[in-house]
């Protein structure tokens, strides 16, 4: 089959199916008792993925080179780093809530790619002298897999944020673990019912309770995440992989501009963005296990860290200045 | 005496105010936005291009003039005195925070404690009593699960993922080497530029930047011949590389390296690294009908950025008042002559010639220039050993530090855990734990509690 015939279909469907299966997620957002429709959602990202997958093999075959060299496959690679790093962060959370948020924004790199972009910059262009390193397949694709992440990380934050509007929050999850303590207020308001007075099997002959006067009547059971708990902490660690991608991809880029210019670093407008990016998510990070700063502070710069996440992905080349500006928007 | 004005305790107040978490925000903040600022305003233009831009009136945001830009540096933002004292307090924030809190808190993690109260388990949002349960059946569980465990008498304690604490330490480390590194490539290194034509020699002197230590980087000693310049074009005409064939001779002319450069390929000798960036057009060779070859010059034209354009102008006559314009716009061989009218009357290819006012203009040659860009700088090795300790320290970083304690007392037994970054998937662990653990032991002593009653 005509691989350039195959491509073209493939980046429709792979639109087609996002713009299916966001609406899947939102209907079951918004219809939760709905069957299916949760599976539904999870069929249709993978459909997509595979999709997307499929469409830069091809041009892998077409072009005999890995398939990064312009706007039009670097945002499929984006598309596809989403639907990929949405399954991880749905089978940790086993919530559909992450499809919410993940659809729209992977639909829309589809929609950008497929529907907007100007035919000749979807084709194949051949790669200048700079970009025929090793280095390129993986300073620029770690690079894409950690937009991808970060993007997913933060767009769960703001989900986050739009279910928490008007609370006050604390923060489960930090590298010094305050959210591993019981809370207060909570354990206070639970009354001593006569199941928890006494243990449901009670032929097991256990009253360890009644013979501990001392300790409150009430039997240790764990206390168990909330779903606002859980996005945010979904959301930390997506954008805890995503960090460690970032700066792996920063650093090989800076070793392979060592290897090909003779500077680690010039601060041209593309590195100093993905360095401001680096800066905004290690802030994140920090305000996570500062006191006072956590509940909903940290999850709005990381929602800031997606839209900066962007101007380095896109906004930086539209000032068509700098290293990066050849290779169209990479 | 105020204890509290001793130099050792302001020392020690300073230092907390260093490691002091919402100023290191502050600080990470602080340089994202001012960097911002350095990819909006044009770096390392020429005066008249500020004053050009940025007008005194209108001013742009009515304060953005030439003279703010000058005088504050944010023509060169990256290396004005305030944005490289904000990078030194980040250092140092870095240092004290190491010190002050991530160093003890892995000495605590290190120091664990058997829980010996019931009373203890209460603050762990994950913990439980259970009616059945053993510390021998718990051990096996926790040992599946790769945890660590420790046991005594009735007291069980268990970690997994320690590294988790070790990984942001190792970032630190890793930031400040490449700090340390990065200046001290500014002090003793050097950079420079060379354009080269083909065949010729040179010695390494248009130096750009360079320390004030880095003399004894710049090689006196051996120069460079460029020994042929070429491009290899693909089909279509566009780019595909860019090589230069060069030798490293020494004084007495002997020859001591040679290799053929390209872009992403430099060649590296006695600690200078020699990359080939860009090119130019330096010269035709061009015969008039017999005479002898000549090598003329040819300039780069301003095109106004829409694209590359060489050219030059030959005599015809031997009192030059007539000639003929030649322009080169690649190296794949062709040039275009314009007639003293200045209309196209033919393109040739190299070996070809052309007749034009009775002479006989042969075209030899097109002699390319190589542009070189002359580096050294002894900071890449610390700069890499931070970067490789930034990159372990980062992936270190994601492992969740995970603690269970157990006890078992007066016929019950307590459980508890907790763990510091990935509390979802922890949740899930360890609630499968706690059901594990029900399972086993009613399998275990089911026969025997019926017995009893």
């Amino acid at each position: 089959m005509d691989l350039i015939a195959l491509e073209s279909l493939l980046d429709n469907t792979s639109f087609g199916v996002l713009l299916v299966t966001m609406l899947i997620y939102w209907g079951g957002a918004a219809f939760p008792n709905l069957p299916y429709l949760a599976t539904l959602g999870s069929i249709g990202m993978a459909i997509a993925n595979l999709c997307m997958a499929t469409l830069l093999a091809s041009r892998w075959l077409e072009a005999g080179y890995f398939p990064l060299s312009n706007l039009y496959e670097s945002l499929f690679f984006l598309g596809w780093g989403i639907t990929t790093i949405h399954f991880i962060a749905e089978r940790m959370s086993r919530s559909r809530l992450v499809g919410v948020v993940t659809s729209p924004v992977a639909m829309g790199i589809t929609a950008f790619a497929a529907l907007s972009l100007p035919v000749e910059m979807q084709e194949s262009a051949p790669l200048v002298p700079a970009l025929k390193s090793n280095w390129l397949m993986m300073h620029v694709s770690v690079m894409m897999l950690s937009y991808s992440t970060l993007m997913v990380g933060s767009a769960i934050a703001i989900g986050f944020l739009i279910i928490t509007r008007g609370q006050k929050v604390e923060l489960k999850g930090s590298s010094v673990g305050t959210g591993s303590f019981r809370d207060r207020v909570k354990q206070k308001t639970v009354q001593p019912t006569p199941e928890n007075v006494y243990p449901s099997n009670s032929n097991s002959g256990t009253t360890a309770v009644l013979d501990l006067p001392q300790t409150e009547t009430v039997t240790l059971s764990p206390e168990r995440l909330s779903l606002a708990d859980t996005l945010d902490n979904i959301s930390y660690r997506v954008i805890g992989l995503g960090f460690p991608l970032l700066t792996i991809g920063i650093i090989a880029g800076g070793v392979w501009a060592n290897e090909a210019w003779g500077s680690y670093w010039s601060w041209d407008p593309k590195e100093t963005w993905a360095f401001i990016t680096w800066l905004v998510f290690a802030a994140y990070l920090h305000a996570r296990i500062t006191r006072g700063w956590q509940g909903r502070k940290p999850a709005i710069l990381a929602a800031i860290g997606f839209v900066v996440v962007w101007v380095c992905y896109l906004g930086v080349n539209l000032l068509g200045q700098g290293l990066h500006s050849y290779g169209w928007f990479l | 005496m105020n204890s509290s004005l001793t130099p050792k305790s302001l020392f020690r107040r300073f230092i907390s105010i260093l490691a002091n978490l919402k100023l290191a925000i502050a600080l990470l903040l602080a340089i994202a936005v001012i960097s911002i600022t350095g990819t909006v305003i044009e770096q390392a233009e020429t005066l008249t291009f500020y004053q050009q831009n940025y007008p005194e009136s209108p001013a742009l945001y009515g304060f953005l003039t030439w003279k703010v830009i000058v005088a504050w540096g944010f023509n060169h933002v990256y290396s004005t005195w305030w944005y490289l004292s904000l990078l030194i307090l980040f250092g140092s924030s870095l240092t004290a925070c190491t010190f002050t809190r991530q160093l003890p808190a892995l000495k605590a993690a290190r120091k664990w404690k058997y829980y010996q109260k019931p009373k203890q388990f209460e603050k762990l949002a994950l913990s439980a009593e259970l009616e059945r349960g053993s510390i021998k059946s718990l051990v096996d569980l926790l040992k599946q699960k790769k945890y660590k465990v420790w046991q005594q008498d009735n007291a069980l304690y268990a970690r997994k993922g320690i590294i988790g604490r070790i990984g942001p330490i190792v970032v630190h480390l890793g930031m400040l080497i490449v700090l340390v590194g990065g200046m001290w490539g500014i002090f003793t290194g050097f950079f420079a530029q060379e354009m080269i034509a083909s065949g010729n020699t040179f010695k390494i002197q248009n130096i750009i930047e360079s320390g004030p230590f880095s003399s004894p980087q710049i090689p006196d000693d051996w120069s460079v011949k460029v020994n042929r310049f070429w491009i290899d074009y693909t089909n279509n005409g566009d780019i595909d590389q860019f090589y230069s064939d060069l030798s490293v001779i020494d004084d007495g002319g002997a020859e001591l390296k040679r290799e053929t450069i390209y872009v992403n390929h430099p060649l590296r000798y006695d600690g200078v690294t020699l990359y080939q960036t860009n090119w130019s057009i330096a010269a035709v060779r061009v015969q008039l009908n017999n005479s002898p070859v000549f090598q003329i010059p040819v300039a780069k034209l301003d095109t106004l950025n829409a694209g590359n354009i060489w050219g030059t102008w030959i005599p015809t006559k031997p009192d030059m008042s007539s000639g003929v314009s030649m322009l080169i716009k690649d190296l794949q061989g062709t040039a275009l002559i314009y007639n003293q009218q200045g209309e196209l009357t033919s393109a040739i290819r190299i070996s070809q010639s052309v007749e034009i006012d009775g002479i006989k203009i042969k075209l030899l040659d097109i002699i390319g220039s190589t542009g070189l860009q002359i580096k050294a700088d002894p900071g890449v090795p610390i700069v890499y050993t931070g970067f490789a300790l930034l990159m372990i320290g980062v992936v270190m970083s994601y492992f969740s530090h995970s603690q269970v304690w157990a006890l078992e007392q007066n016929n019950s037994f307590y459980f508890g855990a907790k763990t510091n970054r990935a509390q979802v998937s922890f949740e899930r662990e360890m609630l499968g734990v706690i059901e594990d653990l029900s399972a086993r032991e009613s399998t275990n002593i089911a026969e025997p509690s019926t017995s009893l009653v």
